[in-house]
């Protein structure tokens, strides 16, 4: 069944086509990667899916249209992670976790008992537990960016959106995080959309890919059939080696083309 | 304080006037106070009626207290505001209200029967009805009728009134006699009033102005700025008037006179300057309309005198 | 919560203490331990001999308490519209004179001062409070008109520029009136420099309907001022209508500002302090930081009251001239503050 489906989308700024007819299915539990160039729409797909740009076509979750009208609607169905997120300093864990539960708590209402267990539920599951009461000031990038995913998970929606989750992040927290989201998506069968930089990192990941360049989708596929010298030599200008590990990774080796 | 803002007292509120025993003017007024000779009680005075000598007033206008000291009711009062400098009387009383900024509470402290203001800044009326203190508005006069009238209204209502009726008499022959001893030039003499060193001044529309017609001066201010009595001049326009007279009602704020005037760029060669006739007015007594506005004439005329002679 | 419960009730002591307070110190009135006591004799089935005599009794209750409850109602109401806009502008300086209120009332109480000559005082509707209060609303409306047209749909910052030019406009307009109108130039600046100490029990009844109505919208609003928090983007991702609260808060606030600014006149630096003071004593949470501007602002104001019309007696000291006396060290505080904090 489709969980989350494109139909000839396209965003526009100024009047220059970001997008260009985007189309896509994916089923549930699916982990599609949008890679490409600076520039190349990854970003514009993602937050046309999350409702901030506008957009010409359809977007559904399982076969239902998202509602121009209804952000509540949406923001119960697809969850966003932004690449910057903006962190107010003085809030509290806790209640940026709250945060999340926004999209069921009636306007002028507080939030439930229900809802208070939710986020309990999804502190305890990204081991924030203990920083409950902490300030966001405080806290380090690789905390703060499960927080992140935390409150996108507090959510409770199918669709989990991730625009570029690991570039501010080091080695060691970019695999945690990825492999967090791994770990959830398996256990809630989410589906998963993201936009990457780091190619190694797409291909492990992500089940699919879609290369983009410059609003269009010029290639898709498995990592080892997107991830070639020549494809990436043409769309990224760069020139990389691609080495096939035993177990089936795909290791994308930029070159070194002046001499040392 | 800014001369200007206390010159500007005199061309307003003409309606609290006209709200008080009619519209200035020696036509009909509903006070027939010729009646009242003996002052009994109660008397009324537009729509205020005392049932009593008032023994406890407030004087929040330095022009009323002026005339309250000069028709004999000075004992009676009891707190006057801080530019009240004249008479020596009022002053030792020590009191410092202001018209301004009344603190109405400090006000009704002094347990007033009776309050006069020139103007009111915002409710101090209604806040007096309130308390059922008796207030007088006696507002500026735009004319030397109103002045009159305003001596014999607070002659009747302090219990003066054969005082005031005399006062005010005296002051109005003083005043036809003293305009009466000079001759019109012909052409009319011109002049500049200049109310502050930033070269504001008033036109013959205002109280002030029409001081200068009856000697039947030229105002240069006339007619410079359609709709305001109070232009501000530029050097230009009063350099190239060059009027007869300058008369400097800045000589206290702005410590302006004729030696500052004749340093000014470009104004040395003015007639005014170099035929002397650069006259310094007492900035209190020409912003007022008390009985002082005799001595402000009696200025006028002497400087007519001496420049026509 | 619980935490919070006590930091209202301690607000809310304050208050009543502050009113007490207020209308016990005057410069004149009976003594000053007497007006509670008379006060506990006006109630029903209590009976006290407060010594204190009608005339006396006459300037607290027609003169002092109108002014300490107008007092109250113009500090909750400008203390809770900063804390608003600043949630919606997610902006700490912002006040709730931003986006041309007080341009707009001063432009509208510049005209009737300046025009009014020949007309009387006593027309039905004192015109002075309605043309500020329609000046304050006209020069917001022009401002979201102006800032809405040319910005993206969700850009805070077009709307606050678009405040400072209407703002510029008014003034220069206000500026030029008062050019060819010195002789008002004293009333305009009393007024805008704020006052309470005309302030009746008409006063208190004619901003009130305005003030509950909008302090009300404001209240329902505090949670989602604080999904505001993580800025438009992930606010309208969460499921907000990021522009539908902006322009209800914006709406709401403004209609109480200009109601208070009408009869007090601009009354400066309660906006900013307030909800400022309140964040340092109990944390940004927008669910606690609008109750309690609420209580808060109220005993600022009614304590700054107090200095206004004693400092100076028998004058009055403008209560503008208080509160900016108090907000300049303020921000100075502030500042070191966030700079240490970093």
């Amino acid at each position: 069944m489709t969980a989350l489906g494109f139909c000839d989308v396209r965003v526009s700024y100024n009047g220059v086509e970001a997008v260009q007819g985007f189309n896509d299915l994916l089923h549930s539990g699916e982990w599609l990667c949008l890679i490409g160039p600076n520039g190349a729409g990854k970003s514009s797909v993602l937050r046309a899916a999350a409702g901030l740009v506008p957009y010409t076509g359809s977007i559904a979750i399982d076969q239902t249209e998202i509602p121009a009208t209804s952000a509540r609607w949406r923001a119960q169905h697809i969850a966003y992670v932004p690449q910057s997120p903006l962190i107010p300093h003085d809030m509290n864990v806790h209640d940026y976790v709250l945060l999340g539960r926004n999209p069921y708590v009636g306007h002028f209402s507080s939030e439930t008992k229900q809802d208070r267990e939710v986020i309990h539920g999804v502190l305890e599951r990204l081991d924030l537990i203990d920083f409950s009461q902490r300030r966001l000031g405080t806290l380090s990038g690789g905390e703060l960016q499960r927080l992140v995913i935390a409150r996108a998970l507090a959510q409770e929606a199918p669709v989990l959106l991730l625009d570029e989750p690991t570039s501010a992040l080091d080695i060691g927290h970019q695999q945690q995080a990825l492999e967090l989201v791994d770990k959830l998506r398996r256990e809630q069968g989410l589906t998963v959309v993201s936009a990457m930089h780091d190619l190694t990192l797409a291909g492990m990941y992500a089940d699919r890919l879609v290369l983009m360049h410059q609003g269009a989708r010029v290639a898709e596929g498995s990592a080892k059939e997107v991830l070639q010298p020549n494809i990436l030599s043409e769309f990224y200008g760069v020139s990389a080696r691609v080495h096939h590990e035993d177990d089936g990774t795909v290791v994308v080796i930029p070159q070194r083309t002046s001499l040392r | 304080m800014n001369k200007l803002t206390k010159a500007g007292l005199a061309g307003l509120f003409l309606s609290l006037t006209a709200v008080m025993a009619g519209c200035g003017g020696s036509s009909t007024s509903t006070t027939d106070t010729a009646a009242v000779t003996a002052d009994v009680y109660p008397v009324t005075v537009g729509d205020l009626t005392l049932t009593a000598q008032p023994i406890h007033i407030i004087s929040l206008s330095p022009s009323a207290t002026e005339m309250l000291y000069a028709i004999g009711a000075g004992s009676q009062v009891v707190a006057a505001d801080e530019y009240s400098n004249f008479p020596a009387e009022a002053v030792a009383l020590g009191t410092k209200l202001s018209g301004f900024e009344p603190n109405i509470e400090a006000i009704s402290g002094y347990s007033p029967d009776l309050v006069i203001i020139s103007y009111d800044p915002g409710s101090l009326v209604e806040q007096l009805k309130t308390l059922n203190i008796p207030v007088f508005v006696a507002g500026a006069a735009m004319s030397l009728e109103n002045v009159y009238e305003q001596i014999d209204q607070l002659g009747v209502l302090t219990g003066h009134s054969q005082t005031a009726k005399d006062v005010s008499k005296t002051l109005q022959t003083s005043i036809e006699d003293a305009v009466a001893s000079v001759k019109f030039a012909n052409p009319p003499l011109s002049y500049y009033y200049e109310l502050d060193n930033t070269y504001y001044s008033v036109t013959s529309n205002t109280f002030i102005g029409q001081i200068f017609n009856l000697f039947g001066m030229r105002n240069i201010a006339d007619n410079v700025e359609a709709g305001n009595d109070y232009p501000q001049l530029s050097a230009e326009v009063i350099v190239s008037s060059n009027p007869d007279f300058i008369f400097l009602a800045d000589t206290k704020c702005c410590a302006q006179d004729a030696t500052t005037v004749a340093a000014r760029d470009g104004w040395s060669g003015l007639k005014a300057v170099t035929a002397n006739h650069v006259v310094l007015l007492d900035d209190d007594i020409s912003s007022r309309w008390g009985p002082r506005v005799l001595d402000l004439i009696t200025s006028i005329r002497d400087a007519v005198a001496a420049a026509n002679s | 919560m619980n935490r919070n419960r006590n930091s209202f009730a301690l607000a809310g002591a304050l208050l009543f203490v502050a009113m007490i307070v207020g209308t016990m110190i005057g410069p004149a009135g009976p003594t000053w331990w007497r007006i509670p006591l008379e006060f506990a004799n006006r109630l029903p089935f209590i009976h006290v001999n407060s010594g204190v005599s009608k005339a006396d009794w006459n300037i607290v209750w027609l003169i002092r308490t109108p002014r300490v409850v107008l007092a109250a109602i113009v500090g909750s109401m400008l203390s809770v519209s900063g804390a608003s806009y600043q949630g919606v502008f997610r902006n700490p300086l912002v006040d709730p004179y931003l986006l041309g209120v007080a341009a707009g009332a001063g432009l509208g109480a510049t005209l009737v001062f300046a025009f009014q000559r020949g007309a009387t005082r006593n027309w039905i509707i004192d015109p002075l409070p309605l043309a500020a209060f329609i000046g304050a609303l006209v020069a917001v409306l022009v401002t979201y008109v102006v800032g809405t047209a040319f910005g993206t749909t969700r850009s805070s910052t077009t709307l606050i520029l678009a405040g400072v030019a209407v703002t510029s406009l008014a003034t220069s307009i206000q500026a030029f009136i008062l050019q060819r109108n010195t002789d008002v130039v004293r009333q305009v600046y009393s007024w805008i420099l704020g006052r309470l100490s005309s302030a009746t029990w008409g006063d208190v009844r004619l901003v009130l309907p305005y003030v509950v109505l909008s302090t009300g919208v404001l209240l329902m609003h505090r949670r989602l001022l604080d999904v505001l928090r993580v800025g438009d983007d992930e606010a309208s991702a969460l499921g907000t209508n990021v522009r539908r609260v902006r322009l209800i808060v914006v709406l709401a606030a403004t209609l109480g500002t200009s109601a208070v600014v009408a009869v007090s006149g601009l009354i400066g630096f309660v906006g900013i302090i307030v909800p400022h003071a309140v964040r340092l004593l109990a944390g940004a949470s927008y669910r606690v930081v609008i109750p309690l501007s609420i209580l808060l602002g109220a005993a600022f104001l009614v304590f700054a009251d107090i200095p206004s019309r004693v400092l100076a007696n028998p004058a009055e000291t403008p209560i503008g001239v208080v509160t900016a006396f108090f907000g300049a060290p303020f921000f100075l505080f502030l500042l070191r503050k966030r700079s240490n904090a970093r």
